[in-house]
């Protein structure tokens, strides 16, 4: 596996590649500097898979800004839209306010369940197929290969002396790749603004700084991350290799070399029996097109970001030496395990964690659910002013401060008229007014309305904590809301 | 480097110098270093040029971007003070009933009044107006010196027993330390003040010696306090009849501020604050809770 | 090289005249402007030197390390103004010995904190910061009330100032004990005379007990008059030579 044996290519399947795993332990010293990495193009099923999962992450990433939902006068028509300035979040029909962030927990803690349900299944699908940073370095590492060829082509363009030729391509490629990144920080600056808007704006030289900054942010991020830092994000910066392997168990699926079918590898000629030697031919199809740069037959590794990639490759090569294909395939450990044993291979989707997982995740997918389908309009939040606790007034009556945030989130104005009760002679008041019975107030649309007011009580209540509540109805439409609080008093000087 | 060898063990150069036999790898610095600290020059020198940076005999190069501390905070406050401009101009002439309408007003005068409270006043007065003994509760609807916004404007304006020359005066005797009444006499008026005020419920005056002190008070305090002892806005004369008591409400420390006479001290604040402050902070003080409407006129004085 | 280089890293004595020599050129540059430049050494109107009594109250807050938590310094910064008042002007601390400036607050800054409280609230703060201030973590300063300011030394602070440049008077000097207790006392024979010798310091009972003069005097009367001296109403801090 030494880097410098050269391979005899005479007389053997022209499959053979001098390919070396940059990445594998032994070739790997520490303080070495990293070894660029030119993967080869794949054809097959998992290819075609990741085509697939790029063109619709991409897509999906590129058009929602841009999607429309038509919200009535005044408001944001953006279908997907986080407004910091108006501090809402809009998703299509849900509209979330900053009090409401734990819809987002709840998103949060399902995203971490399913990559954990996903990971029990097919080990690091996430890391393979939808993870952006495998997205943008597959989508780079495509234009490099359309503007300076192939891995061998790659290879040599690398060692060749600078020229014209070279310097254009390079030059070509960067600035495809800049461009690329220039637009992947622009869509995300259109999620936290009208997008139409936005766009005339970037182009105007109209826009803010912060806009301009994320985009410069991301467009260097983008650049870097997908362009020369590639796999040492996977390897080095992602936490989620080390995570792994507590996500995962024998059963989970994830891409592996079968060595019960391939060894004694070696090379094959064509003609030559395969009686007695495994079906690995050693002709390193695998370890070229690996972008993560390891060799998959030294067995599970931290760097493999199941791809499946080398499982096209290998695919390929099986088929046109006539042996079945699979020699690198989704597998478990245990299913190695079992084939070790002499019994066949089996898959266990259903087991306990996977059980466990998915259960969680519907019912904190019912518990969001039901939350968004009951979530109220119409609120009241009332704070107590700590600072006095209480004030006593000249005619020996106690008197206690509270702040009133009236919350209507709907499109309507509402009149509300707020209710002190629970508490015997409380006065529900403004200030300066001696009279008593419910404050009524106008609330206005999509907004928080404050008000300070004052309960008084009459002299001779009980010194300590009297629990009070108060009402808030909206005239108009009859719904109410309510807010329970204290009333304080204390002792006679 | 005169000594400079190789290292056999790393193949380094050595910077030649020697201690005791130990010799030391002249290892080139971190690329990313020196770019850092070259950088870190040019910084400095392009510093040199923008900014003020070298003395020179009386002065000092005044750099390009002519940048100035003094005139950078001067034109800061006068943005601060332009961007109040407008609300403090709608403020100027509105009353406590007119701000109360106006919720855009209300709430800017609120903050504003706040924010000046916290720095300035919260220090004596407590957080909220919550008082301290000496220093009057301001939350509650008790005022010595008028709770209208007027009222409450002027006393913030010109302070009490302050250096003003408008400051609100009043200055109650020391009965005790200055022996205008005896210890006995003192205790009876002690006794009639809780008799006629609403402490009565709790510290059960000694009707007797409150019945001689009705007598040491129409002489001695019924010209300030009134007859009934309501008080008086006008000269500052809290009224006896509540149970709120700016020095305590303990028998001893209503008997001491006879005997003694305390009166606090509060500064002017016309020369820290402008006029819009000043309306802010009033109206944040009348809104604590205790505030009187404008139309009220000052309960009168008891006829004497 | 090596051997010019060898002569400083061999003998210590050499090397540590050299570090020393190398630290005063950079420490000289920053410092030796500051004794020319303009704006540092302005004068301005309203400044005077500190009575006997604030000397003594002054030097108290340096002996109870009042200056660990309280700065007297506020920065040209909009917010500080806003909060504390105008910043303050390098002649505001032309008098004092040490300066008190500091940007480290633990409590507030106290550049201008004269006039802003009454004297009894100053007292009853200093006796139980958490009386007056609820949520303060300042510790009491009850003893201050309880003893007596000593002012036998009061003329030796002056004549220091003196040589630092303080412009007191030979009649001060010499009536430095007089004028330390005449200032606390409204009342006594030599008020008159202090008033005249300190023109605009103000004559009062700092601490409310008027039989004696005690340190807590000498504080409040030292708190007072911080920050107090320039009347900023008149001060032209827009005029150009002020904008330095």
């Amino acid at each position: 596996m030494s880097k410098t044996t050269l391979i005899d290519t005479t007389g053997r399947d022209d499959l053979s590649i001098d390919a070396s795993a940059v990445n594998s332990k032994e070739a790997r010293a520490l303080y070495k500097k990293r070894a660029q990495i030119h993967p080869k193009l794949a054809h097959g099923t998992f290819r075609n898979l990741k085509w697939a999962a790029m063109a619709v992450l991409l897509a999906i990433y590129y058009i929602t800004p841009w999607l429309r939902w038509d919200r009535g006068d005044g408001r944001p028509d953006q279908a997907v839209l986080i407004d910091f300035e108006g501090r809402r979040f809009y998703f299509f029909f849900i509209e979330l306010w900053p009090q409401e962030v734990y819809f987002f927990a709840g998103l949060l803690i399902l995203a971490a369940f399913g990559i954990f349900l996903s990971s029990a299944l097919f080990g690091r699908v996430w890391c393979g197929y939808a993870c952006p940073q495998t997205v943008w370095t597959d989508l780079y590492i495509h234009v490099e290969r359309w503007i300076e060829g192939d891995r061998n082509e790659r290879m040599r363009l690398e060692k060749a002396p600078m020229s014209a030729s070279k310097v254009g391509k390079k030059l070509a490629k960067h600035t495809l790749w800049l461009l690329i990144a220039a637009a992947t920080g622009g869509a995300w600056v259109f999620y936290f603004g009208d997008a139409p808007t936005l766009f005339h704006d970037i182009f105007s030289g109209q826009a803010s700084t912060p806009a301009y900054l994320f985009i410069g942010l991301l467009t260097f991020t983008t650049y870097i991350l997908a362009g020369s830092m590639r796999e040492q994000v996977c390897t080095y910066m992602c936490p989620w290799p080390r995570i792994q392997a507590a996500m995962i168990d024998k059963d989970a699926l994830s891409v592996t070399y079968r060595p019960d079918r391939g060894e004694p590898r070696g090379p094959h000629k064509k003609g030559e029996s395969w009686e007695g030697r495994g079906d690995c031919i050693d002709c390193r199809q695998c370890v070229a097109v690996c972008p993560q740069g390891i060799d998959i037959r030294d067995g599970d590794q931290l760097e493999c970001i199941n791809c499946a990639l080398c499982v096209d490759a290998c695919d390929e090569v099986m088929r046109k030496v006539g042996r079945p294909t699979g020699l690198i395939a989704y597998d478990s450990y245990a299913n190695l395990e079992r084939r070790k044993q002499g019994r066949g291979t089996s898959y266990r989707l259903l087991r306990p964690r996977t059980i466990l997982y998915g259960t969680l995740m519907t019912a904190i997918a019912a518990l969001l659910a039901y939350g968004l389908a009951t979530r109220s309009d119409f609120e009241l939040n009332v704070i107590r002013d700590r600072s006095p606790p209480y004030v006593r007034l000249a005619d020996g009556s106690v008197r206690n401060d509270y702040v009133f945030k009236v919350i209507n989130m709907s499109a309507l104005e509402r009149r509300v008229s707020i209710e002190v009760s629970g508490l015997q002679g409380a006065r529900l008041h403004a200030t300066g007014i001696t009279g008593g019975g419910p404050v009524v107030i106008g609330a206005r649309a999509d907004g928080v309305t404050t008000l300070r007011l004052h309960v008084t009580v009459p002299p001779g209540i009980e010194a300590g904590t009297h629990a009070l509540r108060f009402t808030a109805r909206d005239l108009s439409r009859g719904d109410e809301t309510g807010s329970a609080s204290a009333f304080l008093a204390g002792a006679n000087p | 480097m005169a000594n400079s060898e190789r290292d056999e063990a790393t193949g380094m150069q050595t910077t030649g110098h020697e201690w005791d036999g130990l010799r030391e790898l002249d290892t080139p610095l971190p690329r990313w270093w020196l770019i850092v600290f070259y950088a870190s020059i040019v910084a400095a020198v392009i510093y040199w040029v923008l900014m003020p940076a070298w003395p020179l005999g009386n002065g000092y190069t005044r750099g390009v971007l002519n940048w100035s501390d003094r005139r950078n905070v001067a034109a800061e406050v006068q943005a601060l003070q332009s961007a109040r401009a407008p609300m403090f101009a709608r403020l100027a002439d509105a009353s406590a009933a007119g701000i109360a309408a106006d919720p855009e007003l209300q709430q800017f005068a609120i903050a504003a009044g706040q924010s000046a409270f916290g720095d300035n006043c919260a220090t004596c007065h407590g957080a909220g107006g919550g008082g301290a003994p000496g220093f009057p509760v301001l939350a509650d609807n008790v005022w010595i010196w008028g709770g209208t916004l007027a009222d409450i404007e002027q006393t913030i304006r010109v302070g009490i027993r302050s250096s003003h020359p408008d400051a609100r005066l009043s200055q109650m005797p020391a009965f005790g330390r200055d022996g205008l009444l005896s210890p006995r006499q003192i205790g009876d008026a002690t006794e009639y003040v809780i008799s006629i005020s609403m402490a009565r419920a709790r510290l059960t005056p000694d009707m007797a010696a409150a019945a001689r002190g009705a007598a040491v008070y129409q002489e001695q305090c019924a010209s300030c306090h009134g007859v009934e002892g309501a008080g008086d806005r006008r000269i500052g004369a809290p009224s006896l009849k509540d149970d709120l008591w700016l020095y305590g409400g303990s028998r001893a420390e209503i008997r001491r501020q006879i005997e003694q006479g305390r009166g606090g001290v509060m500064p002017s604040w016309e020369a820290r604050f402008d006029a819009g402050t000043l309306r802010s902070l009033a109206y944040y003080v009348h809104e604590m809770g205790g505030g009187e409407p404008d139309a009220t006129p000052t309960p009168p004085t008891p006829p004497q | 090289m090596w051997s010019f280089h060898k002569w400083f890293e061999r003998h210590s004595l050499i090397l540590l005249i050299g570090i020393l020599v190398v630290v005063s050129i950079g420490g000289l540059v920053q410092i030796t402007p500051l004794f020319f430049i303009e704006s540092t050494i302005e004068r301005v109107e309203g400044v005077r030197p500190y009575t006997p009594l604030e000397l003594a109250g002054r030097q108290i807050y340096i002996r109870e390390g009042c200056y660990t938590c309280h700065s007297q310094m506020i920065r040209p910064l909009r917010d500080e103004v806003e909060r504390y008042g105008h910043y303050s002007l390098a002649a505001e601390s032309m008098y004092d010995h040490p300066f008190q400036w500091g940007s480290k607050r633990t409590g507030p800054d106290l550049a201008r904190v004269g006039g802003r409280y009454s004297d009894e609230w100053h007292r009853a703060h200093l006796e139980d910061p958490r009386s007056m201030v609820p949520g303060s973590i300042m510790p009491p300063y009850r003893f201050l009330a309880r003893a007596e300011l000593d002012v036998s030394r009061m003329q030796d602070h002056l004549r220091v100032n003196r040589m630092l440049r303080v412009p007191y008077t030979d009649v001060q000097q010499a009536n430095a004990v007089i004028d330390a207790r005449a200032q606390a006392e409204p009342n006594g024979d030599a008020a008159y005379d202090f008033e005249q010798r300190y023109p605009g310091a103000v004559v009062r009972d700092f601490d409310g007990d008027p039989s004696r003069v005690t340190e807590m005097d000498a504080l409040i009367a030292y708190l007072q008059m911080l920050g107090a001296g320039v009347d900023f109403s008149t001060y032209q801090a827009e005029a150009p030579e002020n904008q330095r």
